[in-house]
């Protein structure tokens, strides 16, 4: 009978035994998927800040390359456009004194040809390279772009801030929300057919916003990506603020028209700039 | 005959049902053909002689005769076909050679304990089970198995442990030794022919585990797809 007794208590144990071993699988198994999760996210954020560095590696040696096409139109075109004008401001002397009508008039004509382009190479430079909002800041560079716009187009594009002095953003992020602004304005004036234009800009201690909005035909952002119909410019907008993880914004307004809002969080520039941006500067390479 | 089965069925239901619960995962094996991966092609050689043994037994036990030569026999090879899945599923070649070290010493162990338990061989009638080799063939298999979950979270390549047919079977593996292991010393003793220890309901516990870790096995079985294995 003491036999049975202890048989009992046996299968007891092992019953337990079982039980214990069946918790201790559901638990491994939890534990492993936890484990596999964190490691899978490890994974992806590794890959994200990779791409970002791609991205920014990218765009930086974009502005690079502008860089340097501005600095060769300015000191090898534009210098030999100099010399080309004092040459003919030399010879336009002599034509005046030998007094023939028709020589004088295709003097003029090249002359101004001249100054034109001078003035085209000045004006590519500094499209190419943002100077004043190097040297003023975004809310200078921003007033300029639109004052030449309005120049050309039959516009009206209207700028405010929400406050008077604008504080200085690290270069990379002034340059993020210039680009973003012209590309947005740029749009706005290739496709949506408006008259009116107003941009805005935003600051408070964590986010600055930038508002661009047009009173057009409008478009649905949505749609436009998923029909490939997306060129660069809005991709390149996502791309920009995907480095300083900034987010955008498409509405409709119910008035027509579009609006788009972009919102990149504040980094103050720090007093030493790491590398000065001046615009002309540049390594001698020699050949 | 079939009679003979029936009552032996009616008598003892529990212990019948693991015997007939064993065609499942067969079943299972040879409809997925899992069979083309090597770990499943032993576990399906494993239980078809599980299957045979089981079914030689239960034709002894319904016709009164004593079947725990059958059992101690099976032990070594049971021992061997199980570990043999684990070879192959172990990464690292030092515990590859420990495992097949194990092997022949294990087999050699067992043959010495059954002659240990039965000085004569040849009374079949008063067979009796093996004392130690369970116990050992139950630590060594816990082990095995332990040491492939350690070394499965280390490696963390598994995307979804549920989806992994081998899990499951590792699994319910786990759940019958960690049970057998201290149900084995006892079976000595409980199951002598003559001196059967009356113990009712209870006797049937340990079958109850074997069908729970069939049906661990089969789940495993039916989560087999070759794209599970196409790594
Ligand atoms: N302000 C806008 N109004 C109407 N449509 C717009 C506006 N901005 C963008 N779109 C639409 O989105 C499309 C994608 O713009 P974008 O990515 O800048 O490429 P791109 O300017 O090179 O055509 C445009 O072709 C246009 O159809
Ligand atoms: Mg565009």
């Amino acid at each position: 009978m003491q036999n049975n007794d202890e048989l009992k208590l046996v299968l007891l144990i092992a019953s337990i035994a079982m039980l214990m071993m069946a918790f201790f699988v559901i638990m491994f198994v939890m534990y492993y998927q936890k484990k596999k999760f964190e490691e899978e996210k490890k994974i992806n954020d590794i890959e994200k800040n990779y791409n970002r560095l791609l991205l920014d590696t990218a765009l930086n040696s974009e502005e690079t390359e502008r860089r340097r096409i501005a600095q060769d139109l300015h000191d090898d075109i534009g210098t030999m456009l100099s010399l080309t004008k004092l040459s003919l401001n030399q010879l336009s002397k002599l034509i005046v004194t030998s007094g023939d009508d028709k020589e004088d008039a295709i003097m003029k004509k090249s002359q101004s040809l001249v100054e034109e382009t001078i003035l085209h190479v000045r004006r590519i430079t500094r499209d190419l390279v943002p100077t004043t909002l190097e040297r003023f800041g975004l809310m200078e560079a921003i007033e300029e772009f639109i004052h030449k716009l309005e120049e050309d187009n039959n516009l009206v594009i209207s700028f405010q801030s929400s406050t008077e002095e604008f504080p200085r953003q690290g270069q990379k992020l002034e340059l993020t929300l210039y680009r973003i602004m012209q590309e947005l304005v740029n749009n706005a004036i290739k496709h949506a057919n408006c008259n009116k234009i107003d941009i805005s800009l935003e600051i408070d201690e964590e986010i600055i916003g930038l508002r661009v909005t047009d009173n057009g035909v409008g478009f649905d952002p949505d749609k436009i990506k998923e029909s490939n119909l997306a060129g660069l410019g809005l991709l390149g907008i996502e791309s920009r603020l995907a480095i300083v993880n900034g987010t955008v914004q498409y509405e409709q307004p119910t008035q027509g028209g579009s609006s788009a809002i972009a919102r990149i969080p504040v980094n103050p520039a720090s007093g030493n700039k790491p590398e000065p941006l001046h615009p002309f500067r540049r390594e001698r390479v020699n050949i | 005959m079939l009679e003979t089965y029936f009552s032996y069925f009616k008598r003892q239901p529990l212990a019948s049902i693991p015997v007939f619960l064993t065609l499942l995962p067969i079943f299972l094996i040879w409809r997925s053909k899992a069979y083309h991966e090597r770990t499943f092609l032993i576990l399906l050689i494993y239980l078809v002689f599980k299957f045979v043994l089981d079914f030689t037994m239960f034709e002894w036990a319904s016709n009164q005769r004593n079947t725990v030569l059958f059992y101690n026999l099976s032990v070594p090879v049971r021992y061997v076909l199980t570990s043999c899945m684990y070879y192959y599923k172990l990464e690292y070649k030092q515990q590859k050679t420990w495992l097949i070290i194990s092997m022949p010493v294990f087999v050699g162990f067992s043959v010495w304990d059954i002659v240990q338990t039965n000085p004569s061989l040849l009374d079949l009638h008063n067979h009796s089970m093996v004392l130690y080799s369970t116990t050992v063939e139950s630590l060594l298999m816990l082990f095995w198995i332990l040491l492939y979950f350690y070394n499965t979270i280390r490696a963390l390549r598994i995307p979804n442990l549920l989806n992994y047919p081998f899990f499951w079977i590792c699994s319910g593996l786990l759940l019958y030794y960690s049970s057998l292991l201290f149900i084995a010393p006892v079976l000595h003793y409980a199951s002598k022919w003559e001196e059967w220890m009356d113990i009712g309901i209870l006797y049937n516990v340990p079958y109850v585990f074997e069908s729970v870790s069939i049906i661990l096995f089969s789940i495993g079985i039916s989560q087999y797809s070759d794209s599970s294995y196409a790594k």
